[in-house]
């Protein structure tokens, strides 16, 4: 084998030298069609919401915010505190499932449309056509040395791009702070080190993966881009080449009748791979790589339109249809996914609609097992912890259960908790021993709120006492 | 003179921008989670109180907890990428 391969690389070598040669910078060609449409579409809902919704008030605070300072999360009338945990869980649960159920049944499409890296990526890509003009013109830019020229057209671009990231890291920030009290301490120059140093931190992800890394990421660093093989199927929706239809490839005239000369569809311009944002070519069949954003339909749709071919040499199809069959829709997989994520997602409604947004918590005084009174009562220290989880001031009216006869001695009658702040209560508990059958007993703690009829609560303590006499 | 070309290759010529990621990236999603569970457990606050730093914001909790994990788990994936390499190394001419 290394006798042969000093005069002749194999087709093995030559992969490989694919494989580890260096990256080439990535020009894609502009492209306008229907699903460039969608891209843009998409782009401006997602990167609409994140600069704009933290922005948006609801009854005198941030609508989304995830409070890390402060250690609550609130979306829109719900406050959800660390304790409510089980609800992100749940959540993220959820948005794994119908990445998978999307994937199985669509491909690629969260990549193509709406993963970040695509999105940021179209951005950058767009001030870079702005500033530097089309491919033709940034190939041309990037051949020519240095100049004050091209110094100017590159120091320009980098500039917007850095600006826009410090914004998208101000925002990144904005989501996790309070965004208008950020806003403030940014103009007065402010700034917490800490926030300080994550939009920078922040920004500098966005300008590197946007601007420099760009395809990179989704082939070398994205797990869903190599695991997702394992969800799709022969019925999943794919951009692909109707290899039948157009090979074999070659240029001609448009008045040429292709079948004469013995030629396919495919008039072989490569307009396909130049709109590539990852810069392979889609008729070399199904490639990892390939992020299903569509711009080389749209683009060999052009082209088939100019030549007067039906269109759809490039499209969106399955491996099923491709070879001819139908595909199915309706599949076990699908169907298991769908179900799944029906569960999960009612369980989540139901649990969310069902909370009760008050905690008690019960914490017995250590230091002694029980005091007796000079009345001869036994008496247990209790201190409790009450959260009150709603956006508004509570009063809260407390009584003890399970134990016949027990006083509840507490500093007042009421308990009053503002929305959104935990309460300690110190209180003491007086049973008769004759109304205690055992030396540990159970007791129930029961909260109700007078201010908002229905949210109550019950929680189970111990009263420890002296072991009866017999 | 060599029995497995292949894997002394793939060590030498990975671009770098993959031996970099390899290491950076699984350790920054590992990271990023176990920063998520551990501080839906405990109250930087708290810790910082604890340890003797009263005056550490819960943000920079968050962030010193964070970088602490990334930097645990770049280790550990580092290690990983480190001993991977093949012990007996063929001669290359």
């Amino acid at each position: 084998m290394s006798a042969t391969a000093g005069k002749k690389p194999t087709v093995d070598q030559e992969v490989e030298n694919e494989l580890y040669k260096k990256r080439q910078k990535i020009y894609p060609r502009e492209v306008h069609g229907i699903f460039a449409r969608m891209r843009t579409l998409a782009m401006i809902a997602l990167l609409g919401i994140f600069y704009g919704l933290p922005w948006l008030q609801w009854n005198g605070h941030q609508a989304v915010l995830f409070d890390l300072p402060a250690r609550k999360f609130y979306i829109f009338g719900l406050t959800f505190w660390p304790q409510d945990f089980i609800y992100l869980a749940l959540l993220l649960i959820i948005a794994a499932l119908s990445l998978f159920l999307f994937t199985a049944l669509a491909g690629r499409l969260w990549c193509g449309y709406a993963c970040p890296q695509t999105v940021w990526t179209e951005i950058f890509l767009w001030i870079e056509r702005k500033v530097e003009g089309s491919r033709q013109q940034q190939i041309k830019l990037d051949k020519q040395p240095m100049s004050a020229r091209k110094f100017r057209i590159k120091f320009t671009k980098h500039l917007i791009w850095i600006l826009f990231s410090l914004w998208t890291g101000f925002t990144f920030v904005g989501w996790f702070t309070p965004i208008h009290e950020l806003w403030n301490e940014l103009i007065h120059f402010q700034l917490g080190p800490w926030e300080t140093f994550w939009i920078l931190f922040y920004g500098f992800a966005t300008y590197g993966n946007a601007g420099w890394m760009r395809e990179q990421v989704c082939i070398y660093m994205c797990p869903y881009a190599r695991f997702q093989s394992a969800m799709f199927d022969k019925d999943t929706l794919l951009v692909a080449y109707d290899e039948k239809r157009g090979e074999p490839r070659g240029p001609r005239k448009k008045s040429a009748n292709p079948r004469e000369l013995g030629l396919g569809d495919c008039i072989d311009c490569t307009m396909c791979v130049q709109v590539c944002p990852t810069g392979i070519d889609i008729r070399d069949g199904l490639q990892y790589q390939c992020i299903g954003c569509a711009a080389c339909i749209d683009i060999c749709d052009d082209v088939m339109e100019k030549m007067n071919y039906p269109k759809g040499l490039v499209r969106y199809t399955t491996e099923r249809a491709l070879e001819g069959e139908h595909t199915h829709i309706l599949r076990p997989r699908v169907i298991v996914y769908a179900t799944l994520l029906l569960i999960l997602f009612g369980a989540l409604v139901y649990a969310i609609a069902t909370r009760v947004p008050l905690e008690l918590d019960i914490l017995r005084d250590r230091n002694t097992l029980y005091n007796e009174t000079d009345e001869g009562l036994i008496e247990n220290v209790y201190t409790l912890k009450v959260v009150n989880m709603t956006n508004r001031p509570q009063k809260f009216k407390l009584d003890v259960e399970g134990l016949k006869d027990a006083k509840l001695i507490a500093r007042s009658d009421l308990i009053e908790a503002p929305p959104g702040e935990v309460v300690s209560v110190p209180v003491r508990v007086q049973v008769d021993p004759e109304n205690l059958p055992q030396p540990g007993n159970d007791i129930r703690f029961h909260l109700e709120s007078l201010t908002q009829p229905g949210l109550e609560t019950t929680e189970e303590g111990r009263f420890l006492g002296p072991r009866p006499e017999m | 003179m060599q029995k497995n070309p292949t894997i002394y290759k793939e060590q030498q010529e990975l671009p770098t921008i993959q031996r970099v990621v390899s290491v950076l990236w699984p350790s920054f999603l590992v990271a990023s989670l176990a920063t998520v569970l551990f501080f839906s457990l405990f109250d930087p606050a708290d810790l910082g109180r604890l340890a003797g730093y009263p005056e550490l914001t819960r943000t920079g909790g968050y962030t010193i907890g964070f970088f602490a994990f990334w930097l645990m788990t770049a280790i550990s994936c580092g290690m990983t990428c480190y001993f991977r390499k093949p012990v007996h190394r063929p001669r290359i001419d």
